[in-house]
């Protein structure tokens, strides 16, 4: 019943009705518009039946040494709806994305220490290991584990568009320069 | 398309064509260029091929933006289809195609095909059903949603088909979802069970008797999946097919099948729940009889109790079992409120939400109830602050300032209300700035679905009517806030170009489409819009009624409401200018017509303004005159009467020399404003803050204009300044005038019907807070022994507190028990309707010394 699919930038209304119902969120608009138009391919809402988004994950892509890898940014699921399996799906979506659509080798996400939920989540049914503990990493000053996956490897998907290119890897030339429009407090939250 | 020419990059050609397309969308026009831009594409992978999957996007929503689907499908199954990489993505695309080119068997093979890879897309589900039985209006449908949160009724016809035709085609979607449910049958999934209620849903529809298949099958989905929370929104659309006695009928099966299944206690919590909910959306409870109401709200809450050392170990943000059965309370209450008009009711639903915020400060539901309440009840600072709690921002004061925004309006809390609006204000005019640079980041990622996703997201913000409204809002606030000075209120309307922009902006939402952006879905059942309140009409039994049906009223409401109080800054304008040539006239009987460009304009404005009132000018005279007299009632003005107060107001100031106005308009406002005061005569605020809001706006909007007209009217008599030097010869005839007299009649009869107001405020202020407080509490109290009534879902609720142990329930929640004060609750409620009162008072005060000011200096020219 509940379709997994692409966001549509219309979602944002939606979408952010969800962290009024799960948890706030201190993303600023344009952050979310960031995302969606810079990797759409990354972005997911969960819609149950009746066209109502019950869920999301926002996620994108970062370069840092040579290794290109993704990010999860923001994953959510309504209080209403959890229990469903619905944020494995969103997840599973995002990852299989990462790695189809920009060759993602792993990727990486922060989790409060204490979300217990998010954490096992994260650990026993999506396979993520702690990478490190990043102390005081939320604004309130709880520390964050930096979780990662390694995802299944290249393979190559281009069905002989050797050509393909993405602008020289995930994340196109040009995409450094607006990463300013990130807000200052943007890991303040982030499950 | 310079840039391609040079460069020869794929990138830029995909710029032009996204514009042409951006031009075709939004001007409905020029669709000879999409021709062009499929030439340009076509030549463009002739010579280079195409290379990005979003270029291919382009191409394809191109071709079906020309209705050539065929052309689409074959390029998406040629050599360029494979640059889609993810298997379920292209055929959604492929699905879509053939639908839309009515190719609809082979579109079923393709939904078939995507619902085996994932089972629970029910979109798709949706869209395979509809391929089958030859429907499009599906597509409608998606063209259409304009809402944030879509409507559950979709069309669905049948005419088209026979009924051998339909009974062959639904057995095989039959077959299909059997099979998709046996191949998950340990995973849990709601969509192919979900399925099976959609295909007896329109086997109903379509005219075969199947009524009580249909239960059956909700009721199985009960069993299934009736502890969920889900489980109520999951079926609202198929209750609403269903006959009033069918839905009756099925509430009395769920309740009855509900007992056999007691294995767990969160599946009973769950269950519970569930049917207290489809009682609700099927307004089935609305029907039941005042104690029985009562009965199950105590067993809820009884519910609630037992349950609570279930969330001993959640974590805080975790929601807790049971966490909406406070809110099914309160809604019950609210019920038993509007049916016997027993405030106690009211209080209880505040102590029951405030009790469940003690315990669990996160849940948003509360704070919406509680919001409502408040507001209801004139405790406004409370309702904002509960408001504010929810911590509204970014898109969210698009989507949901709704909840408090017209309160705050009609309110005198005006620093509160100037901030909320400057808020929106400033994030809604942030992004409308900031778009460009976001479109720009689109192109350079070759993102170009999403620059025309986002240009068209862009306009639904700009046409928000919302946005509108508080922009007009703003300035009228502006108004308000310095019109007992007509030297502060010349220096707004010159910030606001004499009002010359809004009378444009009303100009142009005339033949604008407006766009509702807002989530009404979390809204408490008895304010379903901002404009609705059941609570002040009579109770009626309401069955289960949609939403959706006053969304077209409302949309042309809306409209007219901005377009008229757009009017308002230009209005006050001209009827200042007015006054000047008004004493003129009055002086120099047989003097010229003075500027008649002024009048005219302001004669104008009037006749529009009338019109979007429902009448002619010569009618909405008539109207006023007519009232004024007493020979009708205030009640034929509807809840428009602020807008016909400031209707009177501008046409007096368009009239100035005629005695007969001015006392027209004196009668008019002494004659609403007391029919107000004695309609409440010694209530308190609790039952009739809604007049208050009235009074409010009459003092602050109509009130506060005339008496800007009075002080124009003295400023040009007196000898003061350049521009008044010319009326000096004037003035001392002017105080013998018989215009002078006639200000000087005014000015005595508002501030005699102010002074009414003041005292009825005073007399509100004057008992103790502390007395306040214990009648409040007293409401709650209840008689020992007595069998129903109010207080008892409290005392269940005290009791349990009294009660619980540390251990049983755990440390976060036996402390939050521990620290619930009843009384503390009754006195901030009773601090926040004394704050309303207080900054009304004033006001009213501020606006009668005002007026004395004006007539002493009239009587020392």
């Amino acid at each position: 019943m509940v379709c997994i699919r692409r966001a549509t930038v219309d979602d944002l209304l939606a979408m952010q009705a969800c962290n009024l119902m799960c948890l706030p969120e201190n993303y600023q608009m344009k952050y979310y518009l960031y995302h969606i138009l810079s990797w759409p391919q990354l972005l997911y809402v969960a819609e149950d039946y009746n066209g109502r988004i019950v869920g999301y994950v926002l996620a994108k892509m970062e370069e840092e040494s040579n290794e290109c890898h993704g990010h999860i940014t923001s994953l959510a699921v309504l209080r209403t709806h959890r229990k469903l399996g619905l944020a494995t799906k969103l997840m599973t979506a995002a990852q299989a994305a990462m790695e189809q659509v920009y060759e993602a080798e792993y990727v990486s996400l922060h989790v409060r220490r204490s979300n217990r939920a998010a954490f096992n989540l994260y650990t026993e049914t999506l396979g993520y290991k702690i990478n490190d503990v990043e102390a005081k990493y939320y604004a309130d000053g709880e520390d964050a584990y930096d979780m990662r996956k390694h995802l299944k490897g290249k393979q190559n998907h281009h069905h002989g568009h050797s050509h393909h290119h993405h602008g020289g890897g995930c994340c196109s030339g040009d995409a450094k320069a607006v990463e300013t429009t990130q807000p200052a407090d943007a890991k303040a939250v982030s499950k | 398309m310079k840039m391609y020419k040079l460069a020869g990059e794929e990138r830029f050609l995909l710029w032009a064509v996204c514009s042409i397309q951006l031009q075709v969308l939004c001007d409905k026009s020029g669709e000879k260029l999409l021709l062009l831009a499929e030439g340009l594409l076509k030549k463009h992978i002739a010579s280079h091929s195409m290379h990005e999957p979003e270029a291919l996007m382009v191409y394809i929503s191109l071709l079906e933006q020309q209705s050539k689907y065929n052309d689409a499908l074959e390029v998406l199954s040629g050599d360029l289809g494979s640059l889609l990489m993810i298997e379920v993505d292209k055929l959604r695309i492929q699905g879509r195609l053939l639908a839309r080119a009515n190719d609809y068997s082979a579109a079923v093979d393709v939904y078939k095909k995507i619902l085996e890879l994932s089972p629970d897309d029910w979109e798709c589900f949706l869209h395979y059903l509809g391929c089958l039985l030859e429907d499009d209006s599906i597509w409608k449908y998606f063209d259409n949603i304009d809402q944030i949160q879509p409507t559950k009724h979709i069309e669905c016809k049948f005419s088209h088909l026979t009924e051998e035709m339909f009974d062959s085609r639904i057995s095989s979607a039959s077959d299909l979802v059997l099979k998709l449910q046996m191949d998950t049958e340990n995973s849990n999934l709601r969509g192919p069970y979900l399925a099976g209620l959609e295909i007896e849903k329109r086997k109903f529809l379509f005219g075969k008797k199947n009524e009580n298949k249909l239960l059956e099958s909700l009721l199985q989905y009960f069993h299934k999946f009736g502890h969920l929370a889900c489980y109520a929104s999951d079926v609202e659309a198929y209750l609403h097919v269903l006959s009033p006695d069918k839905k009756t009928e099925f509430v009395g099966m769920l309740v009855k099948n509900s007992d056999a299944f007691s294995e767990s206690a969160t599946k009973v919590l769950g269950q519970t729940t569930t049917i207290l909910k489809v009682q609700e959306l099927t307004g089935n409870i609305f029907e039941l009889p005042i104690d029985e109401i009562e009965a199950s709200a105590v067993k809820l809450a009884k519910l609630y109790c037992q349950n609570l050392s279930l969330s001993k170990d959640l974590d805080p943000q975790e929601s807790m079992f049971g966490e909406e059965l406070l809110s099914l309370i309160s809604n019950m209450l609210v019920q038993l409120y509007w049916r016997t008009r027993n405030f106690c009711y009211l209080a209880e639903a505040i102590m029951v939400l405030e009790l469940g915020l003690t315990i669990r400060g996160h849940v948003w539901q509360y704070k919406i109830l509680l919001l409502h309440i408040y507001s209801y009840v004139g405790a406004l600072p409370l309702a904002f602050e509960r408001y504010k709690a929810l911590d509204v921002k970014n898109i969210l004061t698009e989507t949901v300032s709704h909840h408090i925004l017209r309160q705050m309006l009609e309110s005198p809390m005006w620093v509160d209300l100037s901030n909320l609006l400057k808020d929106y204000l400033k994030f809604m005019d942030d992004h409308l700035r900031e778009s460009a640079d976001l479109t720009f980041l689109a192109y350079r990622h070759r993102n170009y679905s999403k620059v025309i996703e986002f240009v068209l997201f862009k306009q639904r913000l700009q046409h928000s009517n919302q946005y509108h409204a508080a922009r007009v809002e703003a300035s009228v606030l502006q108004l308000k806030q310095n019109a007992d000075s007509i030297e502060e209120e010349e220096r707004v309307l010159e910030n606001l170009k004499s009002g010359v922009q809004l009378v444009e902006l009303s100009n142009e939402i005339g033949s604008r489409t407006l766009r509702f952006n807002e989530d009404m879905e979390t809204r408490p059942w008895w304010t379903p819009c901002p404009e609705k309140n059941y609570l002040l009409g009579p109770f009626e039994e309401i069955s289960y009624c949609p939403k959706e049906n006053e969304k077209k009223d409302r949309e042309e409401n809306m409209k007219l409401a901005i377009q008229r109080k757009s009017l308002l800054p230009r209005m006050i304008y001209l009827s200042i200018q007015c006054t000047s040539t008004a004493l003129k006239e009055s002086v120099e009987t047989n003097g010229s017509k003075g500027d008649t460009k002024i009048s005219g304009e302001l004669e104008c404005l009037l006749e529009e303004y009338t019109k979007m009132l429902g009448c002619s000018l010569s009618d909405a005279v008539e109207m006023i005159t007519e009232i004024s007299k007493g020979a009708r009632t205030s009640e034929s003005l509807g809840s428009s009467l602020v807008d016909w107060l400031n209707f009177a107001v501008f046409w007096n100031g368009w009239s100035l020399s005629s005695h007969e106005h001015w006392h027209v308009l004196n009668s008019l406002f002494e004659r609403l404003i007391l029919d107000r005061i004695r309609s409440m005569g010694s209530s308190d605020m609790s039952s009739c803050y809604s007049d208050v809001q009235v009074l409010v706006q009459i003092i602050t909007e109509p009130l506060a204009w005339h008496s800007l007209i009075i002080q124009a009217c003295t400023q040009s008599s007196l000898p003061s300044g350049k521009k008044k030097k010319k009326n000096h010869q004037h003035s001392d005839q002017l105080s013998s005038s018989p215009m002078s007299e006639t200000i000087k009649d005014s000015i005595q009869s508002l501030c005699n019907t102010i002074q009414e107001v003041s005292n009825w405020i005073l007399n509100q202020l004057d008992s103790p807070e502390d007395d306040q407080v214990d009648r409040f509490l007293s409401t709650l109290k209840r008689a020992e022994g007595a069998a129903g009534g109010p207080g008892q879902i409290l005392g269940v609720l005290e009791s349990v507190i009294a009660s619980c142990e540390e251990s049983e329930v755990g440390n976060r929640i036996f402390d939050a028990l521990k620290s619930w004060n009843t009384a503390d609750t009754a006195r901030k409620t009773v601090m926040a309707q004394q704050r309303v009162f207080r900054e009304f008072l004033q006001i009213c005060e501020s606006k009668r010394k005002q007026l004395e000011t004006v007539k002493q200096q009239m009587s020392h020219v």
